[in-house]
């Protein structure tokens, strides 16, 4: 078991190391404009998610447990989730800036991972559940999702201003695309919280037998939930797509960053644990 | 009134609604809630705590206005869902028929053959058929149920709040809490709780894995026959019985106290922490305020009340007895473990749960089954000209479609 962690250990560290090695390269590939750069950031970030991938496998198996229970194991998934979703992001659009703007945001999350306790500790009955699986790894794909159309909102933002015509017509959509695109990112994010908020209150309603209780953790959920509709009811209603789409996109992301770190700090509930 | 009813039904007021909520719901966890006058202007000002008050601030989720918008969020999805039904049963309709096969999002020109593009978009096997100017016109039309997402969706929400808030307005709560052996009535309802067991499983290190409990709930409306349902309430697990669940809240600490005259027992009474027992018919009452473990031995801290006034507070030993009242013989002993159960019975949870499911099915034909159709007509000069449309595919359909073609026009020369 320690043998485990250890290796967990370790190999978080390489992943820290990998993520930092794939932010460089992802920069020199803007600023250089050199594609094979841009190629070697995507190798450089896809294994850093593989071994990421064994470091959370090693984690779980050593902690005898999904590894998904505290600060430290969730914010290491977050950091997974965004890197997961990102990379399916950049191959599915063949869009390697995207990982330009996502790896310093992975490498945030994870190097807020490292501040973190990393001890294994036992768990409290209440968290030994099955649908404490569901409800967080669901978390970690919306947040992942929401950081992504964020990520994405933002290249909106800054593409008026990418003017070597050649190097950034080539490697990042048009605006209509980023714009449909970051909607998607938003779709997979609302789906997988609103897994997020269901599981949980399945799981709550077993554990502490009420499934709602406005705790302040369920009530920014649902703050961010109702952000994301009014986002997709006011593309509809208004075509508030591009600019106004994309700064939404951001602001919405904002508040799932204070779903994830600002209720635990701020505010008292018994999501105290993560 | 035509127009109020519209208003009410419409997705501006649905957005207003879903800003207002949220702004209301983030405030509601800034402010702390249910605590009284005195606490907020401690807190804040007294003009801040009248504030707070006056605008029942300080129960937000619970207070009128916020109920009353809820209620509004309920109507403007019935409305808009019954006034969008006709319309969308007639698009369901018109997504299969060839003559309603307009508004092309996209156009292609001068294929050879169309079918690879309908195969390369995974489209269902195209249909054959003639357009109004007799040309031949195959076609297909994939997930048209997609049309039906948002409103599955809110179908869903409605069934949710409907469920949450029918639960809340029925439901049956209570506490029950005792030590292995008691039995005790369930408030004021016609059941009793006999908890027959209590068990705290351990890991090896000492750490708490699960708290268990075996009970009996009794129901006792008819007196002559009452009935009996055995289960058992675990973390995570709870136990059921006559329609309520039984939670392993919490537990805590009881021990019994026991009161001797002349080496006979005269009062044996089980206190949980917090609780206080009457010594006999004097005025003095004891209060169990925390069992203390150090080592092997059991210490219990205890205060003793005349009337409302607090007479005294120590710390008896295992063995020992209190010694204020003599010549009784006092003391606290048997330190065990308490259960807490929390009983509820809320018919309407399983309604609540099928409306996030529906909410989720909805979600997910909206975003995931998105309806395209893709047409094509065959022109005098053999050549097709290719037409799609996807509301929500935008310009990522448009170029998915024309990488297909591309694609297959490649490999056809
Ligand atoms: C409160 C009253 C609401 C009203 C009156 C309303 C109305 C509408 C309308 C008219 C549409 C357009 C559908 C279409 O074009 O096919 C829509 C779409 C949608 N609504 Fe609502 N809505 C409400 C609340 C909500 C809420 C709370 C959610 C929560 C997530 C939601 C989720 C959606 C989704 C996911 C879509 C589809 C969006 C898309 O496909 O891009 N709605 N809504």
């Amino acid at each position: 078991m320690t043998a485990l962690l250890n290796l967990e250990n370790v190999l978080f560290y390489i992943v820290i190391c990998l993520y930092f090695l794939a932010t460089l390269c992802y920069f020199l590939f803007i600023g250089l404009k050199r594609d094979a750069l841009g190629k070697a950031a995507i190798l450089i970030q896809t294994l850093g998610l593989a071994l990421h991938t064994a470091a959370l496998v090693c984690r779980g198996l050593g902690a005898g447990r999904l590894p998904l229970t505290n600060q430290y194991e969730f914010a290491a998934s977050f950091a997974w989730g965004l890197c997961l979703v990102s990379l399916i992001f950049i191959h599915r659009f063949k869009f390697p800036v995207l990982g330009a703007f996502a790896a310093p945001v992975i490498l945030l999350v994870i190097g807020y991972a490292a501040m973190q306790s990393r001890e294994v500790r036992a768990l409290m009955p209440a968290l030994r559940s099955s649908w404490l699986g569901f409800h967080v790894s669901t978390a970690i794909i919306a947040y992942g999702s929401f950081g992504v159309s964020a990520v994405l909102g933002l290249i909106f933002l800054l593409r008026e201003r990418m003017r070597d015509r050649g190097f950034w017509d080539l490697h990042v959509p048009a605006r209509e695309k980023l714009d449909l695109i970051s909607y998607r990112s938003v779709c997979l994010g609302l789906l997988f919280l609103s897994f997020t908020i269901i599981t949980g209150a399945i799981w709550a309603e077993q554990a502490w037998g009420s499934y709602w209780s406005w705790d302040p953790k369920e009530t920014w959920s649902l703050v961010t939930w109702l952000i994301y509709a009014t986002y997709l009811h006011l593309r509809i209603r208004r075509g508030w797509k591009g600019k106004a789409a994309a700064i939404f996109a951001v602001v919405g992301f904002v508040c799932v960053l204070f779903t994830y770190v600002g209720v635990n700090t701020l505010l008292p509930g018994v999501h105290s644990y993560a | 009134m035509k127009k109020l009813w519209k208003f009410l039904g419409s997705m501006r007021f649905a957005i207003l609604l879903l800003v207002i909520l949220a702004a209301a719901c983030a405030g509601g966890s800034f402010i702390p809630q249910g605590l009284d006058f005195q606490a907020y202007a401690a807190r804040y000002s007294e003009r801040t705590a009248g504030l707070i008050l006056a605008l029942g601030l300080e129960d937000v989720f619970h207070c009128w206005w916020f109920l009353l918008l809820t209620a509004f969020l309920c109507g403007n999805l019935l409305l808009c869902n019954l006034s969008r039904l006709p319309q969308l049963m007639k698009r369901t309709k018109a997504a299969a028929d060839p003559a309603q096969l307009s508004a092309p999002s996209v156009t292609l020109e001068g294929l050879r053959d169309p079918d690879p593009v309908f195969a390369a978009l995974r489209m269902p096997k195209p249909r054959e058929g003639a357009d109004p100017q007799g040309r031949t016109l195959r076609w297909s039309v994939k997930n048209p149920v997609g049309l039906w997402g948002a409103w599955v969706c809110h179908l869903g929400i409605l069934l949710l709040i409907l469920g949450f808030a029918l639960g809340q307005a029925t439901k049956e709560e209570y506490t029950v809490y005792g030590v292995p052996g008691q039995t005790k009535q369930v408030g004021d309802s016609p059941y009793a709780l006999c908890i027959r067991d209590f068990r705290v499983e351990r890991e090896a290190d000492g750490a708490v894995a699960q708290y268990s409990a075996e009970l009996t709930v009794l129901d006792l409306s008819d007196p002559g026959d009452p009935l009996a349902v055995d289960t058992t309430a675990s973390v995570n697990h709870p136990g059921s019985a006559f329609g309520f669940k039984l939670y392993q809240n919490s537990m805590g600490d009881a021990a019994t106290l026991t009161v001797r005259w002349d080496g006979e027992t005269v009062q044996e009474t089980v206190l949980c922490v917090g609780e206080h027992a009457t010594l006999m018919d004097t005025p003095l009452a004891l209060l169990l305020g925390s069992v203390i473990r150090e080592g092997e031995a059991v210490g219990y801290g205890y205060q003793i009340y005349v009337g409302e006034e607090l007479y005294d507070r120590n710390v008896q030993w295992e063995g020992d007895l209190i010694p204020d009242f003599q010549p009784y013989q006092v003391s606290f002993s048997q330190a065990r473990a308490y259960t807490l159960i929390q009983m509820k019975r809320d018919r309407f949870t399983p309604l609540a749960l099928l409306g996030g499911l529906i909410t989720l099915l909805g979600l997910f034909l909206a975003f995931y089954l998105q309806t395209c159709k893709l047409w094509a007509v065959r022109e005098a000069d053999g050549s097709w000209t290719l037409r799609g449309s996807s509301p929500k595919g935008g310009a990522l359909f448009a170029e998915r479609l024309r990488e297909a073609a591309r694609e297959a026009e490649t490999k056809r020369s």
